[in-house]
């Protein structure tokens, strides 16, 4: 029992690989960072407009978040990566090749700009309409309504919701391995070739994910604390 | 009234408005004319159309047909020439008609993440540009014509209704409106709490203010209105002063309807 656990986790071993490691951790993480900022303008820009009062820009935006919502990263990114650069060279005669980290950044990106975006809509429709009619009947334009009334409102009860969907965005950086970006499932799967000890540092792969989400996610909810515990309300 | 062609040009003048939602036709031809300084209280049964009129005079609601007529300004379907469709309102003539018209909600509806004071400079801030130390000289002057100063730093969650109501009659006010709208402003307050907002509401009376009141208050609208409307069905079924609507009616449903509101 004792031998299978010891096998199992072996810290000598990561200490010996560390400088690959936070190599790839690195790469997770900005790749997280990028796609993040990415998904949330995309989120704020289609969220708005699935409420717009132009249908045909609502109905785009709608086609836009299910598009997104229901097909798989993985898939996304594998299309991105090695099909998009295909169609564009086609489209404009002219070779175009996309990085394994901007193909990620993008993939990922749009993938959670559409889970993203439905929290962005359900945000703003959970102010009551009144409120907007209160600020309509005082000849406040849409754009300031949005600025000044709804989403100030919205961000804050957006929040928790918003750091779920980003812990969910940093574990999907790890299948940007499967298109050869450096990260650190990629570097461990690497590793375990040369050594081959695949059982120890899979196990360690998993729980340097578990500790570094654990930790981020509770900067992150510190950096927020401020903001969601403010005075009214 | 005499239809001399010397009469003072009404502040607001409504013409054949109609209002249907889907199949239903809430509003049937109201023609209303709205002189500067009268207070109007438009009275009637629930789902005779009031609210729905008071909401498409600022556009809250879009009337199907009809004309809306601000201060010697015409918006929306009028606007076209006779046989062409009419355009549709551009949203900057709606919003600027609309910092003309004050509103008072019957739910208050200020905003929650905004300071008292805040809730009242805002609309001249952003709409009219106002340099923010002058909006809180003038919201502070709102505020205090109706009793609040000392909340100006509270947030709305921690004020009673009344309290609110007053807020939201103040925020309307710093728009400097020519015209004050109520639509059943104390409907959601309990007895002890309707005076207060009464009292403010008497107060912009005497000061000559034009107030266009949706109420169920019948003492409020004998007392402080110079003129009573009364909606059935969607039509002006009754319009005349007071004493008139309430002791004389000449419909038998505005009869009806004074005696058993008066109890």
């Amino acid at each position: 029992m004792f031998a299978v656990l010891q096998g199992a986790f072996d810290p000598a071993l990561f200490w010996e690989y560390r400088v690959t490691l936070l190599i790839g951790l690195l790469q997770n993480l900005s790749i997280f960072a990028e796609s993040a900022a990415v998904a949330i303008i995309l989120a704020f820009i289609v969220g708005i407009a699935r409420l717009s009062p132009r249908r045909a820009l609502s109905w785009t935006a709608t086609a836009y978040a299910e598009f997104f919502r229901n097909t798989p990263e993985y898939v996304l990114l594998v299309w991105i990566y090695f099909v998009l650069p295909l169609l564009l060279t086609k489209l404009v005669g002219m070779q175009v090749k996309f990085s394994p980290h901007l193909a990620a950044v993008i993939g990922l990106g749009v993938a959670y700009s559409g889970f993203m975006s439905e929290t962005v809509r359900a945000g703003l429709r959970s102010i009551p309409g009144g409120q907007t009619e209160a600020a309509q009947s005082l000849g406040l334009s849409s754009l300031t309504i949005l600025r000044r009334i709804t989403l100030p409102q919205a961000i804050r009860r957006m929040l928790p919701e918003v750091i779920n969907q980003l812990v969910s965005l940093f574990k999907a950086t790890t299948i940007v391995s499967l298109i050869s970006v450096q990260d650190i499932m990629y570097q461990v799967s690497m590793i375990s070739v040369a050594e081959m000890r695949p059982v120890p540092l899979y196990t360690g792969a998993a729980l340097i994910y578990c500790v570094v989400i654990i930790a981020a996610t509770q900067a992150l909810q510190a950096l927020t604390q401020r903001w969601r515990t403010r005075g009214w309300a | 009234m005499e239809s001399g062609l010397n009469q003072i040009r009404p502040i607001i003048q409504v013409n054949d408005l109609h209002k249907s939602f889907g199949t239903q036709e809430v509003l049937r031809g109201i023609t209303l004319a709205v002189e500067s300084g009268a207070v109007v209280s438009v009275i009637g049964a629930s789902g005779s159309g009031k609210s729905t009129f008071l909401r498409c005079l600022n556009y809250l609601e879009r009337p199907s047909s009809g004309e809306i007529i601000v201060d010697g300004e015409t918006i929306g379907a009028s606007a076209a020439a006779p046989g062409r469709r009419a355009a549709e309102p551009s949203s900057r003539d709606i919003a600027r008609m609309r910092s003309t018209l004050g509103m008072v909600f019957q739910q208050f509806n200020l905003w929650p993440h905004m300071t008292v004071l805040g809730n009242v400079i805002e609309a001249p801030i952003q709409v009219k540009r106002m340099p923010r130390r002058e909006a809180e000289d003038l919201g502070r002057q709102f505020l205090a014509k109706v009793n609040l100063l000392d909340k100006q730093n509270e947030y709305p969650a921690k004020l009673s209704g009344g309290q609110q109501q007053r807020v939201a009659i103040a925020r309307a006010l710093a728009m400097r409106p020519k015209v004050m709208l109520f639509d059943e402003a104390t409907s959601s307050l309990d007895p002890e709490l309707t005076t207060e907002v009464l009292e403010v509401m008497r107060d912009l009376a005497r000061d000559g203010m034009t107030m266009l009141v949706v109420t169920h208050e019948m003492g409020f609208a004998r007392d402080v209105s110079d003129r009573i409307v009364f909606l059935h069905a969607g039509r002006v079924e009754e319009d005349g002063c007071p004493a008139q609507v309430f002791n004389a009616p000449l419909s038998e449903r505005c009869r009806q309807f004074v005696s058993s509101a008066l109890g």
